[in-house]
């Protein structure tokens, strides 16, 4: 049974056909990652799981939540499915603990001290319990995408997106990010990112998707696919990389 | 005696206040923006006594109501023996508010040349006067059209408060319109629309200059 | 012979210019506070284009913005009796000044609220967040926070602006400062005294505002 299937999957810019048919499963527990130059559809199609970009044709199916093309109502596939971005995007008038807690008190009406307590949980899991009351100006880069895993973890999702949360980072920080997806990872969290960092993708991915063109062009196990690329443009791509 | 007024009539008069708000306008904006630059040129100098002061001048005309402003010229100039008609006084009061408003406009398109724009000036062995001349203030002059066209629209509706000095121009014109024919609905309205037809054209075209700027930039 | 100031019939009447000045501030802050929840309201219909309210406003800010405040005060308070409408000195002017006040602060918010950056919604969305939940927790007070100072400001340009008031015979500062004059036959001094009152009350409602705005808005210690 896969947590995430999406079947036949189209979207259109205007007269760019960025995705072009799209077929993925993505099963509970499993870490994937998305690789591919840029233009190859890669964010798009992380940006479509949970409604960021609307799909033109197609269907996306998280846990029983669906999503086909005009779908108005988002929230029961968001709330299944949480988001960390390149760009961190916390929000700069509340604190790292408020902006842990937004979501569960307005959208789930989960009550302060309740929400409070996950917070602190969640803010303690990526290691920055003692940031609870610090503004995201307050904090370095790394901090800062560390507290947006945590509320994106504080709405408990079925599966987390991450798009190129490493890519905004000085490298020294990169470490400090990339070691608390390993360790939800290591928990059996569900995880689909986009990334650049290809040890890291080899290390701890279950699954790796080649993009190119708009297509899925090569997935597999991350291992087989760098040591055995089965198409000339994966082979061109981790050849450019490495 | 009890005169019958059209509304042709009623418009007739207006149109005839509308031209003296007209010419209020130019007067205040022309003398207005020529008395601006003099206050500018005090507030960028290298003084820190004529900064200090065009600042004090600035926040003053910023900082109180143009009906007081119009209100101590008017009885100003005539305790120190000058015989004002409401016209003068309107046309003083109103010039030295605009020059006001866009010193201060203008100072902050100064301001808004970025710093490269100085350094590099500077790099070359420009003095101050050079720099302004050559560098900063043709780039500031581009900046500051499409303020200052927008500024003309508070002209046009500060000449409104001239009315209470007794100057006959739309509004005034417009009271005693609304007295004289018991309409005052209609002659507000039409009153309103005069303004409305001297000032959205300017909105429109500050607006338009805008956003030309922004393109080109 | 030179002329000599003399001040005193003026500060004999000091207890008229506070009690015009306490009114002039009360009218302030009642249109300040109706125009700036007017102005919100208006922002949002504009920033979120609902028709046709968005349509509705973008005309009410084009007359107000395009028309003077005096004559906005007189066609309320002369004009639309002939409608039926009627109502006293007061409140005409207070409703002057929240429809003038309400057109500036409309245009003034939905530039803060059009200005959110592209990831602020993003991020909310991707906390299932609806655009009501988005805009009352995520928007509204990064984009208050930043037009404040511009708020300030037109607060401060409407409070002088009510001295036209007078003119409907609402019993605010200039008004007393009319009496005053009148009665002593002392018109400079007493539009002198009177101004710099004015600008008293312009430096402290900036202040007060400024210090509001830093707790209230901005919410955090500085």
């Amino acid at each position: 049974m896969s947590l995430v299937k999406i079947a036949g999957l189209h979207k259109h810019f205007g007269s760019n056909h960025v995705l072009k048919g799209i077929d993925l499963e993505i099963a509970e527990g499993e870490v994937v990652a998305i690789i591919g130059r840029s233009g190859s559809g890669k964010s798009t199609l992380l940006r479509t799981i949970n409604g960021l970009e609307s799909i033109d044709d197609g269907e996306i199916v998280v846990d029983g939540a669906t999503l086909h093309a005009g779908d108005k109502d988002l929230r029961p596939l968001r709330l299944k499915v949480g988001m960390v971005f390149q760009q961190f995007n916390l929000f700069p008038h509340l604190t790292a603990g408020e902006n842990v807690m937004l979501a569960p008190t307005v959208v789930k009406k989960t009550p302060r001290a309740e929400a409070m307590e996950i917070a602190r949980k969640m803010m303690a899991k990526v290691g920055l319990a003692e940031k609870f009351d610090s503004y995201p100006d307050q904090l370095s880069g790394g901090q800062q995408q560390r507290v947006a895993i945590a509320r994106a973890l504080a709405m408990n999702p079925r599966v987390l997106l991450c798009d190129e949360i490493t890519s905004a980072l000085d490298p020294e920080l990169v470490n400090e990010v990339l070691s608390v997806v390993k360790q939800l990872a290591a928990e059996g969290m569900t995880l689909v990112m986009v990334t650049h960092e290809m040890r890291f993708a080899r290390e701890v991915g279950d699954k790796l998707v080649f993009m190119y063109q708009g297509r899925v062009h090569e997935a597999g196990p991350p291992r087989e696919l760098f040591a055995n690329p089965q198409t000339e443009e994966l082979a061109s791509f981790v050849g450019s990389i490495n | 005696m009890f005169t019958q007024f059209s509304t042709w009539d009623i418009v007739r008069n207006l149109l005839e206040g509308g031209k003296w708000t007209l010419a209020l306008t130019l007067i205040a904006f022309v003398l207005g923006g020529i008395a601006g630059l003099l206050v500018l040129f005090a507030r960028i100098a290298g003084s820190r006594l004529l900064q200090t002061a065009s600042k004090a001048y600035i926040e003053v005309f910023q900082g109180t109501p143009l009906l007081m402003q119009l209100f101590i010229v008017f009885f100003g100039l005539s305790l120190a023996g000058v015989d004002v008609s409401p016209w003068v006084a309107a046309a003083i009061g109103l010039t030295l508010f605009t020059s006001a408003y866009l010193a201060e406009i203008w100072r902050g398109c100064v301001e808004s040349v970025s710093k490269g724009q100085w350094e590099a000036s500077a790099s070359l062995a420009m003095r101050y006067t050079e720099q302004m001349r050559y560098v900063i203030l043709p780039q500031a002059l581009r900046i500051a059209i499409p303020p200052t066209v927008g500024f003309s629209v508070q002209v046009v509706k500060g000449t409104a408060v001239a009315s209470i000095i007794g100057f006959a121009e739309l509004t005034k014109t417009g009271s005693m319109l609304a007295n004289a024919t018991f309409q005052p609905f209609m002659v507000f309205g039409f009153v309103a629309l005069g303004y409305f037809f001297l000032c959205y054209p300017l909105s429109l075209y500050a607006k338009h200059l805008e956003r030309k700027f922004h393109v080109a930039r | 012979m030179a002329y000599q100031f003399e001040f005193t019939p003026v500060f004999e009447h000091a207890d008229l210019l506070l009690k015009g000045a306490g009114f002039t501030l009360a009218l302030t802050v009642t249109g300040a506070v109706l125009g700036i929840g007017l102005g919100i309201v208006g922002a949002i219909c504009r920033a979120w284009q609902l028709k046709p309210f968005n349509w509705l406003f973008g005309a009410y800010v084009e007359v107000i913005r395009n028309t003077p405040f005096l004559v906005q005060l007189f066609f309320i308070f002369f004009g639309l009796p002939s409608l039926g409408v009627k109502m006293g000195e007061w409140e005409a002017a207070v409703l002057a000044m929240v429809i003038n006040l309400g057109a500036y602060s409309t245009e003034i918010i939905r530039a803060g609220i059009i200005a959110t950056p592209r990831g602020q919604l993003e991020a909310a969305a991707s906390l299932a967040m609806s655009r009501a939940e988005t805009f009352r927790h995520v928007v509204l007070r990064p984009a208050l926070q930043k037009v404040w100072p511009a708020l300030t400001s037109q607060v401060i340009i409407v409070m002088l602006g009510s001295a036209v008031c007078s003119q409907i015979a609402t019993e605010e500062l200039t008004f007393a400062a009319n009496f005053i004059q009148s009665r002593s036959f002392r018109a400079f001094e007493t539009y002198f005294v009177t101004t710099a009152i004015y600008f008293a009350l312009a430096v402290l409602l900036r202040q007060v505002l400024m210090a509001l705005g830093r707790r209230f808005v901005i919410g955090r210690p500085a």
